[in-house]
């Protein structure tokens, strides 16, 4: 039963290259980015306006399917400092996991520390963000680096569906040495975040977060 | 003649306990809808409160008091730095969310 409730709520929870990848105080925050080489589910609790608990499963494979991963962790991630300007936001992030992975190179899983950073920049209409996540596990150490831009096609008011076009480069090391390039549409309503697209080779992206 | 001055203070007396007030708060830091949602449901949460908008464009939130309630400027405030934003400044307004936006 418990392992059930864990898997239900892993299931409908990452935090790779989120715009804020916690919520306000008391907040709670599911989130999901699946593509073919990585499906991220995450899910938090935001203690303070500047920490959130959680928990976060990562699954991650080659092209080809050769390697997999599944990497899963309780999670902690720090607000370390915002800049609250009159047009703009700009925040440092450090994340913190700890877990164990699993791969189909080893019949054993083996425990991970997973510690990462994010900086960021937002106005109502630019977005711009830097992500570095590590997981350093014996032998299947992987670090996912990726770098978004992007702009609002115009600026709405807050009850209002806002979309965006953000641009991203993202390279894997456990999954591939190169950078994949993904253009998405953003559409950032008060209740939901959601990015749709597909890699240069295709691939479709889907990125969704959801704050209770 | 008594009666009268009477009459005209309890009237006035009477317009003071049933004006709406707003309180109105430029924050910094409002740039998306999705980050700003916190303000709106922490503000719900607050007994004294009937209405809650946050305006992105003029970086504004005002919070309507419920009919006989006072807002409570310091707890508001904390509201909103617990939501991740910056208040730059508060003031009260004698009039409803509705009546301001007109």
């Amino acid at each position: 039963m418990i392992k059930q409730s864990l898997l239900t709520v892993l299931i409908v929870s990452s935090f790779n290259a989120m715009a804020a990848p916690l919520a306000y105080k008391d907040g709670m925050m599911g989130m999901a980015d699946y593509s073919k080489t990585s499906t991220d589910l995450g899910f938090n609790y935001s203690v303070t306006a500047k920490d959130a608990i959680g928990i976060t499963s990562v699954y991650q494979q080659t092209d080809s399917s050769s390697r997999t991963s599944l990497t899963n962790e309780l999670a902690y991630t720090r607000l370390a400092h915002r800049w609250n300007l009159s047009d703009a936001q700009a925040n440092v992030w450090l994340f913190l996991g700890a877990g164990e992975m699993k791969t189909n190179q080893s019949a054993t899983t083996k425990p991970t520390v997973s510690p990462g950073i994010q900086v960021d920049y937002e106005t109502t209409r630019i977005y711009g963000a830097a992500t570095v996540k590590s997981s350093f596990a014996n032998n299947a150490s992987s670090i996912n680096t990726s770098f978004r831009t992007g702009f609002s096609f115009y600026e709405t008011n807050y009850d209002e569906a806002q979309p965006w076009l953000i641009i991203e480069a993202r390279r894997m090391s456990f999954v591939s040495p190169k950078y994949e390039y993904t253009p998405m549409l953003r559409i950032i309503d008060k209740s939901y975040f959601l990015e749709l697209g597909a890699n240069l080779q295709g691939q479709p992206r889907i990125n969704f977060m959801y704050t209770y | 003649m008594k009666k009268m001055i009477f009459a005209l203070a309890l009237s006035a007396i009477s317009v003071q306990a049933f004006a709406t007030t707003t309180m109105s708060l430029t924050v910094n830091g409002l740039v998306c809808a999705f980050c700003a949602q916190g303000i709106e449901k922490r503000m719900k949460a607050l007994p004294e409160t009937a209405a809650v908008t946050v305006d992105l464009k003029k970086k504004l939130v005002l919070v309507q008091a419920k009919e006989g309630k006072t807002l409570n400027e310091k707890l508001i405030k904390e509201e909103i730095v617990d939501s991740g934003f910056e208040v730059v400044s508060a003031s009260l307004i004698q009039k409803s969310i509705a009546e301001i936006n007109k």
